[in-house]
């Protein structure tokens, strides 16, 4: 069943690819989108088959590959991945949805998108140390020449180079650490159930943790591993943007929760404040940066660098609420940052520029893009927490989760969360409002079909905000499991949510 | 080498103009006008004449109506609905009973307008719907036309004696008769008569204004009709051709009187009587255009001005937001720029406008920015009219032999374009078939 979010996408990947004839852009966007349906459906049919209080992996498929060197097909979903495959079977959705009618090579590049699709999902669903790296590294082709070959004119090149450098590099740091902790503690296999660390010194622990934590902050990115990511998510298409911040990014968190905290509860205990340290310098560097750019999408880059460290923080707290809140952050973040990126490909493709310095008066109701604005609102709106969206949920769990252990870490957030309000409203005030130009705003109406992804994910945005049950009821048993894993750990939250001790009167 | 000689009439007898638009100045001295003769110029301006030509048959019988019947009441709730007996009221400038006929048609509502106002954009329904709906003509444009010349009194002074005598003490004391007349029998009304008269008084010149504006666009309605019918007959042959029509109209109707008169219980009240020799040109159209075209008010809807951030001059001869200055993005009132207005003129285009709106930019979709900007350049062409009367009427024909009489026109030309100088001017953009 889990093989299938794997073997759709790449069979997709090879039935584009190999389209008989001379097949044009629009059909093969057509065929992909309709592999992507499928792959939304078969999602959302394993979350109706998903027993949410089950802990530990369910569905579990297993096949052994290459036992002498402890490889095996291992899949397996629990709360912190399952979210997160919802999350990349919509992004691929809106991915596909959201690109160009016209553009150039659209066979390798509908291939490059569905591979990159299963590279992700078997990451996620994947049970098996090497067989993550396997995923981990196979989706680095598709996306670096997503961003080398669809890029903009301007430093593609540079930046998919970059991109590959620096996450090679990631893997590299990621396999020394899954070889270190495999082979010093003595398992045969790499499969997660079979790992035993208690023959682990700490040091060797806190070594193999630091090679995670490197490794898969190099991936999220952590400042100062960051660098890769302003050039490569401004130069990318926004479909590939949406992609690779949207769910890319996440395999980092994942990998730090799942491997790191999962893996190695007591070396991550040790390393947590510096951890947390890291996190809040990102956070702030994140905002503060964003504050300074001119250019929108760049400015939506360096809030994604900020939001990431929320997850970070929240998940160096080590408590029930906080990394409840880590998990329910990565698909907050994914979603507004999806639609972030999507609203701003939308208005450098109508006005064709993202110069905060150029744009302005788009919400003008009939010249502007006045609905493409709204929404940018209402993005902006939730990313920086207004409550009643899914950024507030996330972000409100991350804070309260998190004060108890590291109140003025936790404070800070909260300042960079006011920061984010900040850069929103600056490219708010410049892009959606003030006077449209008359001598330039000829812009081209926006279709309903390129409306479409930005009302899906406003609806989801809206709909996790005002019923967050929808969100957390997946994540919260792994969760809960993960912190009830570590025995040195046993903080309350600030203000431990309880369940009411009144009773309902009865009504006669 | 044989050298062509030039021949002495097509010789310039004065040097070509330096300034920044020469090239419209030149082209003024030569008959046309400020925009560009072309045969796409030439369609659109007709085409919009016509549509705004339907509302604003109902604008002059409404502000007639008002100023003649509603006058002073103190809560017109009801003044937009306009009464059969002024829908029927004749054009003195169509019709049979036409006192000069402009307009081949007739003299009672257009046909159009009286469709529209019984169906709207929606449905048949009674006209207090239709009005609460806001399914109706927009008579608040007019009624802000008339707000920007009581705003910017004192036009033209001097020529303009109409604004002179709403100052006077005959005015004053005609409005004393009309305005007991009107309250007799209301105590309340006559008691704050008596506590605050200025208010009263400058109600009634207000009504004045009115008067003012329904008697100006009376003439106009016909006018744009004709030029309408005359294009549709494959009369006109460029934009010069439309202007000369216009300067043509002016001339002749000129003497037309502008005079304000109020029917209280079916007694007639003069405030300002036909014999004071008022006339349509110096006391109604030069003002109009002075107040409507160039100036207005930077007032709700248009955009965020401060006021306290020195956006808005502190003199009021500085104001510069009327339709040649407009902004083509609609966000309300008859100033920058006229949505009102554009929203009107939307239920009346004809068929050929509507086609070419299809073709460029949004087609459906901003139709009511393209045909704004139709109306700017129709705008242009109008008073370029003006300026040309006012040249024939103040300084010398085009054709004259001497050049000092040419480089008189000359400087007029260009004092007149000087005006336009400014960033927000639309005059440069005017000259681009792609401004849209």
């Amino acid at each position: 069943m889990l093989s299938a979010l794997i073997l759709i996408p790449a069979i997709g990947a090879a039935l584009v690819g190999l389209w008989p004839g001379q097949p044009n852009s629009a059909l093969l966007k057509k065929v992909s989108l309709a592999v992507a349906s499928v792959i939304s459906l078969w999602t959302l049919y394993l979350f109706a088959q998903v027993d949410v209080n089950a802990i530990g992996a369910q569905m579990t498929e297993y096949l052994p590959w290459v036992p002498q060197l402890g490889l095996s097909y291992s899949l397996g979903v629990d709360g912190l991945s399952l979210p997160l495959v919802g999350l990349t079977a919509l992004l691929a959705w809106i991915a596909i949805c959201s690109s160009d009618r016209d553009l150039q090579r659209p066979r390798l590049y509908y291939s490059m998108i569905l591979l990159a699709i299963a590279g992700i999902n078997g990451a996620f669903l994947a049970q098996n140390l090497l067989l993550f790296i396997l995923f981990y590294e196979l989706e680095l082709i598709p996306f670096y020449l997503l961003i080398a070959i669809w890029g903009s004119e301007q430093k593609r090149s540079y930046a998919a180079t970059k991109f590959l450098i620096y996450t090679a590099i990631s893997g590299v740091l990621v396999l020394a650490g899954f070889l270190g902790l495999t082979w010093l503690s003595g398992s045969t296999s790499f499969d997660i159930s079979q790992i035993d660390i208690r023959n682990l010194s700490e040091s060797t622990q806190l070594i193999c943790l630091l090679l995670l934590v490197v490794g898969f902050g190099i991936k999220i990115p952590l400042v100062p591993l960051h660098t890769w990511l302003p050039d490569a998510y401004v130069e990318s298409s926004p479909a590939t943007t949406v992609l690779l911040g949207g769910v890319l990014a996440k395999l980092g968190t994942y990998g730090l929760l799942r491997y790191g905290l999962g893996l190695l509860p007591d070396a991550w205990g040790t390393i947590a404040p510096g951890l947390a340290l890291v996190g809040v310098v990102s956070v702030m560097y994140g905002a503060l940066t964003a504050i300074a750019q001119k250019d929108i999408k760049r400015m939506v880059a360096y809030s994604s660098i900020g939001h990431m460290g929320y997850i970070i923080v929240a998940a160096a707290a080590l408590n029930p609420l906080s990394l409840l809140g880590s998990v329910a952050q990565m698909v907050s973040h994914g979603l507004i940052l999806a639609i972030l990126f999507y609203l701003v490909g939308v208005i450098e493709k109508k006005v064709g520029t993202r110069d905060l310095d150029k744009l302005n008066g788009l919400m003008s109701p009939i010249r502007g893009l006045p609905l493409t604005s709204g929404l940018l609102v209402l993005a902006g709106m939730a990313s920086a927490g207004i409550p009643g969206m899914v950024g507030f949920v996330a972000e409100y769990m991350v804070f309260q989760g998190s004060f108890t252990t590291y109140p003025v870490i936790s404070l800070l957030c909260i300042l960079a969360s006011g920061l984010t309000a900040v850069y929103f409203v600056i490219l708010l005030n410049r892009t959606c409002f003030g006077r449209l130009d008359n001598a330039t705003a000829y812009y081209p109406a926006v279709r309903f079909d390129e409306h479409l992804p930005g009302l899906i994910l406003t609806g989801l945005i809206v709909w996790l905000g005002i019923q967050p049950s929808w969100l957390v009821k997946w994540i919260e048993p792994t969760t809960d499991a993960m912190i009830a894993a570590i025995p040195t750990v046993n903080q309350p939250v600030a203000i431990a949510p309880t369940k009411p001790a009144m009773k309902a009167p009865a009504i006669d | 080498m044989v050298q062509t000689p030039i021949k002495p009439d097509t010789a310039p007898k004065i040097p070509p103009s330096q300034h920044e638009f020469a090239e419209v100045i030149h082209r003024l001295e030569a008959g046309g006008a400020m925009l560009p003769d072309t045969p796409e110029n030439l369609m659109q301006i007709i085409g919009i004449y016509k549509a705004y030509a339907v509302p604003m048959d109902f604008y002059w019988r409404d502000l007639l109506y008002i100023a003649e019947e509603v006058f002073l009441n103190p809560f017109p709730f009801f003044k937009y609905f306009l009464p059969q007996k002024y829908l029927d009221l004749p054009n003195h400038y169509a019709g049979d009973t036409a006192d000069l006929r402009i307009w081949r048609g007739i003299a009672t509502a257009h046909p159009e307008l009286l469709e529209f106002m019984s169906k709207g954009e929606t449905i048949k329904m009674p006209k207090l719907f239709h009005h609460l709906w806001h399914d109706r003509v927009n008579m608040e444009f007019a009624e802000a036309c008339m707000q920007a010349m009581l705003w910017h009194r004192k036009m033209y002074a001097g020529v303009n004696r109409f604004d002179d005598f709403l100052n006077t003490e005959e005015y004053r004391q005609n409005c004393d008769r009309a305005i007991k007349a009107y309250f007799k029998g209301n105590p309340v009304m006559l008691g704050m008569y008596k506590l605050f008269p200025e208010a009263f008084v400058e109600q009634c010149r207000m009504m004045s204004y009115y008067s003012n504006l329904g008697l100006f666009w009376e003439i106009m309605a016909p006018v744009f009709f004709e030029m309408s019918d005359i294009y549709d007959e494959g009369g006109f042959k460029g934009v010069p051709d439309a202007m000369n029509f216009l300067i043509n109209g002016i001339f002749a109707i000129s003497g037309r009187p502008i005079y304000h008169r109020v029917n209280i219980r079916g007694e007639w009240f003069d405030l300002v009587p036909k014999d004071k020799g008022f006339m349509w040109l110096y006391d109604a159209a030069l003002p109009y255009v002075e107040a409507v075209f160039y100036r207005t008010a930077p007032f709700r809807g248009t955009k965020s001005y401060n006021a306290q951030a020195g956006q808005v001059p502190s003199e009021q001869a500085d104001f510069h937001y009327g339709i040649l200055y407009a902004d083509v993005f609609p966000v309300g009132t008859a100033g920058i720029p006229p949505t009102q207005l554009m929203q009107d003129m939307l239920h009346f285009l004809p068929q050929y406008l509507l086609d070419y709106y299809h073709q460029h930019c949004r087609g459906e979709d901003d139709m009511l920015i393209q045909l704004g900007i139709t109306f700017q350049r129709s705008m242009y062409c109008v008073t370029s009219a003006v300026i040309q009367a006012l040249r024939a009427a103040l300084l010398y024909p085009l054709d004259d032999e001497n050049p000092e009489h040419l480089m008189a026109n000359r400087k007029f030309f260009e004092a007149q374009m000087d005006r336009f100088k400014r960033p927000e001017a639309r005059l440069r953009d005017i000259q681009n078939r792609d401004y849209r």
